[in-house]
């Protein structure tokens, strides 16, 4: 049994999670293609390369790419959560341990980058393994978002719920 | 997030101006999303090929148009999220709510990959006077959201039972 409360923002749930998969497989291409998954393409592109006369990373530069990341990411994913957590059945502990690891992942993904040009440059590959871990999690979560939103448009119920029916707007109701 | 999932009366009136401050800031960035691919020339067809054109060699096309994809449906998903979500708590029939997200979606979809179609095929006629235009469509309609959400938010429906 779907709770009506849900089915009625089906629409705009299922807008958000195509961008929101959108935005994740561009994000991909674009570690792909400016940064790369080899632990030496990652120092390369933070530490310069003789080779092709790049660079070191500034910190303007980090800073750059890294602020706006501090507020897309986390609120992409704290929305997300929240959608999943509202929509879905799942259970307490798989669903914190998932968040913990897809929180862990886009906090590591972030600071990696300093981490590799200021500190330690043998942290490549966490820096990989966190952009591909935010990756999966985020996938699972959308999969997650789309099986708790998308089944109950084909089979809404449309007899009224706890505040309403899609027929009838919640105030209705009452 | 409360006046979403249980609506009532009094939790009603109370969001309404938080939420038509949203909406003026939701029509603000539409508006300044239109000027600023106006002052970069990505209005016209010949100013869209200069910027996304590939470089030879570039056969996934140029970083720059992955950039503004990652950065444009980042921007669309959170306004069809809040609009369309807003609006289902509006007293505005289902189906122009899903007519409208609906067509927002496709719109703002087309927008976004319709540039692949040149770099998929080169030489692909339209593609940019299809960017422009779906661009034009999917503003068009978040901003017709924005304004049946700012007129009907918070209000009575109208009764149909007599």
């Amino acid at each position: 049994m779907v709770d009506p409360r849900v089915a009625r923002f089906t629409a705009p749930v299922a807008a958000f999670a195509t961008m929101v998969a959108l935005v994740m497989a561009t994000g991909a291409v674009l570690f792909a293609r400016k940064i790369g998954f080899d632990g030496g393409q990652v120092r390369a592109f933070y530490l310069g390369a003789e080779a092709g006369f790049a660079e070191p990373r500034s910190l303007a530069g980090l800073l750059e790419v890294a602020v706006p990341h501090l507020l897309a990411v986390p609120l992409l994913i704290f929305v997300t959560l929240h959608l999943v957590a509202f929509a879905s059945g799942m259970r307490r502990r798989p669903f914190a341990l998932l968040a913990g690891i897809t929180w862990g992942c886009a906090g590591a993904g972030i600071l990696a980058g300093f981490a590799i040009r200021f500190a330690w440059p043998w942290l490549a590959p966490l820096k990989v393994a966190a952009f591909v871990g935010l990756q999966a999690t985020m996938l699972a979560w959308l999969l997650l978002l789309v099986a708790a939103i998308l089944p109950p448009a084909r089979g809404a119920s449309r007899s009224g719920g706890l505040t309403g029916s899609e027929a009838a707007p919640p105030r209705a109701a009452r | 997030m409360r006046f979403l999932v249980q609506p009532n009366p009094a939790v009603m009136d109370r969001a309404r101006p938080p939420v038509r401050a949203f909406l003026g800031f939701a029509a603000l960035l539409l508006v300044g999303w239109v000027a600023s691919r106006a002052a970069h020339g990505a209005l016209t067809p010949d100013g869209l090929a200069r910027i996304l054109e590939p470089s030879p060699g570039e056969r996934l096309g140029p970083v720059a148009l992955w950039e503004e994809v990652h950065q444009g449906a980042f921007l669309y998903g959170f306004l069809l999220l809040t609009l369309g979500s807003l609006l289902v708590v509006c007293p505005v029939a289902p189906g122009l709510r899903n007519g409208l997200v609906g067509a927002a979606t496709v719109a703002a979809l087309v927008d976004l990959l319709a540039p692949f179609l040149h770099v998929v095929r080169p030489g692909f006629p339209g593609w940019a006077l299809l960017r422009i235009g779906a661009f034009g469509v999917a503003t068009a309609v978040l901003l017709a959201t924005v304004a049946v959400a700012w007129a009907t938010f918070g209000r009575e429906p109208r009764r149909t039972d007599g």
